[in-house]
This record gives C-alpha cells, structure tokens and sequence, in this order.
C-alpha cells in the first residue's frame, strides 16, 4: 500500500521537475517503539521515486548513533534534507498532512542552496555568528503551520549557523509539554524565546535578535 | 493518514475574489458575466457584516424584508449562474506580485490574474481579558490546528457563525465537552448547522453569553461570562474565539499592500490598489459607508475596470504616480 496516490505522485513530479541540484533525504527510524518511523521512512522512499535528483538513506537510530550525533539527530523519525552541503534543515516526526508540502518546499529550496528570504534578511542571517536553534512545532491538521516551518527551513539555508527542525507535536509529547505547546504553530528560538503562529519574516527575524541577545546578556 | 499536496494548486482563474459578500459577489456577477472565469473564495454565507444582518429593508428594488444572509444567497446564486464559481475556505496568505497571483487558503491554492480583496470589516481589535497573554496557552483560532491538544479535556468556543459552529463541531471530535457561548440569543447559522450543533451530545450551547475572562496563569483554566443574568465560571482547558468586529480585515496581506487609518485599503478611481491587478472593494476600503448597495457598486465598476485590464485596453492605469 503506498502512502502517495497516483494524483498526488504527479503534483509532486510537476512540483519537483526542475530541482536546481541533488538532494538527500537522510532517514533515521528504528524497528520498534516508534509509532510513525516506518511510514515517514516509506515517504521518504516513495518520494525519492519521483525526481532522479533524490536520494534516500535510510539509518537505524540505535545502530548508528555516530551517524546521528554527526547529524545532529535526537529523536526518531526523523529527515535530514541535506543538499550540496548540511544546511540544518530536519523534520521530526512525519511530514503528513499539510507537513508534506513543507517537505517539498524544503527539498526544492535545499536544492537551490539559494532561500527565498529579503535581501535584509539573508544579510542579517548569514552575518549570525554563534549556533541558533529554530523548533517549530506542529500538527499535521494545521494549514497555518507550513508557512512558519518553510520560513524556518529557509533561515536556516541562509546561514550555517543557524538550523531548524519540524517538530510535530503529537509525536512528541514529552517536547510538547517541555515547551508548553498548546497551539501550532509556535516557534521556539534557542529553547528562550517563542513566537506563536505563523508569522512574517520580519516579525522571526525580531525574535531572533532577541534570542541572540538573551544568549549575549 | 491523509498525505498529499496541501493545499492544492488550482487552475489559473481570470479573477479570483477573496470575500463573497455584496462586493466580492458583486463583481463576480459582472466579470463572470463578461466572460472571464471566476473564483469567489469565502468563509461562508454568515461570515461577514451582511451575512449576520438580520432584517434587510433598503437595498433597491428588494423591498424585504429578508434577511442579510438571504441578499447575500442570491446575489451569489446570481453570479453563478453567469458561470461564477464559489469555494468555502479561508485566506491565509497571498501573493500579489506573482505572475499569476497567488491566494492561499486552507483547502486549496487559488491562482488568479486579477486578485480582489472584498473581505470587508468585521475583523477584531479589542480583546477578551486574558486572550492575548493566554494565546498559545489554550487559546486558539484553529480547531483543527490544536483540537487534538484538548483530548479528553472541555473546552470553550466563543462566536456565533458558521466558522465558530464548524469548529465547535470539529472539537466533539477531541474535547470531553464542547461548550458554546453564543453572543447572541440565536446562533447565526442555517437551522440545519443549529440543529447539528444543538443536537449533538457533545455540546452545550450557552445563548446571549457575555464573556468576560479568560482565566489561568500559565495556561487556560476557565472562563468566566454572564448568562441569563447570572456569572458563570467554567473550569475549560481551551477557548476557541471566533468573534468578530469592526476593522478592515487584512491579516492575510501581510503588508503587501499600502494601509490608511486603521488598516483599510487605498484604491484609484477604479477601485485598483497599487499593485496592478489587485483591486480591493466593499468595506475593506477607507473611508467607505458601510451600506450593501454601496459595496455591490463597487463591485461594478471594479469589475469594468477588470475587464479593461484583461481585455487589455489602454483606458485603465494605475493611478499612483
């Protein structure tokens, strides 16, 4: 049983016909104890069929825990889109729903190594010089949520410092409660600062700068 | 597990209307008519200011009464039949710069050469007691965003329109209890979506609640309203607030376009705003007399200015120099 129907196979093939460079989904699941790993790992395949750009790694969590730690991966299912270079871009938890579209956003900009951001923007970005951390939690069922998680993704591509996970919330409670997250989508900066819904990228930006200056002060 | 493209990408519509009351509806009427493919993208038929009129006795040639959700039915019923076409959904974001443009909504993503903005001005400014600094905390606009953080638990909506009745619905899918705390004597819906509602075991209806507060310190604990002339405090985990009010409602554009006092629109002559090919009519605009009729004129002459503009006639220019 495939996860994709056949129409939503051909919207994707349109969507990704002309992708900039490679892509890798690097997939990090395990056998057991994981509710969602076997379906964000059939996803990841499945759409790994639809562009010869794409290719799909597929490690076991426990196995290859160096592999993760290189990563930066902490929790399972996880996707790590990975483009000519690591641009920190990582989805926990499956991207079903509305999540799927950020995927592909993700697999388009990353291939592009190029975000579609203001040119303030990508300066501010690229001149960040210590590590930021962007979670953005969600649910599946939340059209508002693609919007701040591409947004994310693409802050992240925009400079090396700077990575940004899809959380979804359901999946993982535990982070859910640890960051009181009682609506999506909310964007938890370096663990300190929140944002709640899906902002414009001036009003991140604000919250970024403050988080930066909560770490300084 | 539901996996696709969300929201889907539509054909590519000659106009694409966001708000179908008497201006949004309007102009589809006039650009349908005059041969162009049309797309009015609303909220539903008691979302805006006419929809929850309850008596209507002045708009020309309808001597009424009826009421403002019946005008609205069949103006739409009108521009469908020239070929109109009508989605229920919710704008969330768009782009006006794109070629074509690009309208964003729950369900679907709507493509236009000509973007309307028709989405009047019920949008609020003043808050309940506690909303704001609870927001994230419990309180919510999304139901089907953050319904399942409330399993088990009871939860309160708070609204009387199709979008707060739909939503209160969704929750009985979640909460342990649904209870809805209605404005108004009487929920503003069809009979059918009432009777859904007050039929539904899952849901207690509160009619004429006045809320007060929304209670709690790090998360919502309660709410607390007058009804039948008692104060009432209900230990909820959740408030769902569908209110409405009276500013232009423009939280989409996301500064895309100029704003006058208060966040209305700016248009030329021909109701364009600055951005060719974006018009905005009815009660979103500045300085506009909040009357059905003068909202369907707009439409009209909007709608020749649209025809001019995709008809490719010189006539039309943006007046912004």
């Amino acid at each position: 049983m495939t996860l994709l129907g056949d129409d939503v196979r051909q919207q994707v093939v349109e969507f990704l016909k002309d992708l900039a460079g490679p892509v890798r989904l690097v997939v990090f699941t395990q056998e057991f104890e994981c509710e969602y790993c076997a379906e964000t790992r059939q996803l990841a395949e499945e759409l790994g069929e639809l562009s010869d750009q794409i290719t799909v790694e597929v490690y076991d969590f426990q196995a290859n825990k160096e592999k993760a730690e290189e990563l930066g991966i902490d929790k399972i299912p996880a996707i790590a889109v990975i483009g000519k270079e690591d641009y920190g871009v990582r989805f926990y938890g499956i991207p079903s729903g509305y999540e799927f579209t950020s995927l592909l956003h993700a697999v388009r900009t990353v291939a592009a190594g190029e975000p579609e951001l203001s040119e303030e923007g990508k300066k501010f970005l690229a001149e960040i010089d210590r590590p930021l951390h962007i979670q953005v939690f969600v649910t599946p069922t939340c059209p508002y949520c693609p919007h701040a998680v591409t947004l994310a993704h693409q802050m992240a591509i925009a400079s090396p410092n700077v990575r940004a996970d899809m959380v979804e919330a359901m999946e993982f409670p535990h982070l859910a409660v640890k960051y009181q997250v009682m609506g999506v989508p909310r964007t938890v900066i370096n663990e300190t600062v929140h944002l709640e819904g899906a902002a414009p990228e001036p009003m991140v930006l604000d919250k970024i700068r403050e988080a930066l200056q909560e770490a300084e002060g | 597990m539901e996996i696709g493209l969300f929201p889907r990408p539509s054909e590519v519509y000659d106009v694409v209307i966001i708000g179908g009351g008497p201006a949004g509806a309007t102009t589809a009427l006039y650009t349908a008519r005059a041969g162009f493919r049309t797309l009015v993208v609303d909220k539903g038929l008691t979302a805006g200011a006419l929809g929850m009129a309850s008596k209507i006795v002045n708009y020309p040639g309808i001597p009424g009464p009826l009421s403002g959700a019946e005008l609205v039915r069949r103006i739409r019923d009108q521009a469908a039949s020239f070929g109109a076409q009508f989605t229920t959904d919710k704008v969330l974001r768009v782009d006006l710069r794109s070629e074509p443009k690009q309208v964003w909504g729950g369900r679907g993503t709507y493509q236009g050469r000509v973007v309307v903005i028709a989405t009047g001005a019920m949008g609020r400014t003043r808050h309940i007691p506690g909303e704001e600094r609870l927001l994230g905390r419990g309180v919510s606009y999304c139901a089907t965003c953050d319904g399942p953080f409330f399993g088990g638990k009871e939860v309160a909506v708070v609204g009387n329109n199709d979008e707060a009745v739909e939503e209160a619905l969704t929750l009985t899918r979640f909460a342990a209890r649904v209870h809805l705390l209605s404005p108004t004597a009487k929920l503003a819906v069809s009979p059918e979506l009432a009777s859904e509602a007050s039929d539904h075991p899952g849901m207690t209806i509160y009619n004429a609640a006045k809320v007060r507060e929304i209670l709690g310190e790090q998360h919502v604990e309660g709410v607390r309203f007058v009804f039948q002339g008692e104060e009432r405090t209900l230990p909820v985990a959740g408030v769902f607030v569908y209110l409405q009010g009276n500013v232009p409602v423009i939280d989409f554009l996301q500064d895309q376009l100029p704003t006058g006092e208060g966040g209305c629109l700016l248009v030329d002559e021909n109701f364009q705003t600055p951005i060719p090919g974006v018009f905005a009519v009815g009660d979103v605009l500045c300085r506009h007399l909040k009357q059905a009729v003068v909202a369907a004129a707009d439409g009209v002459i909007a709608a020749m200015a649209i025809d001019r503009l995709l008809r490719g006639r010189k006539k039309l220019r943006p007046d912004w120099s």
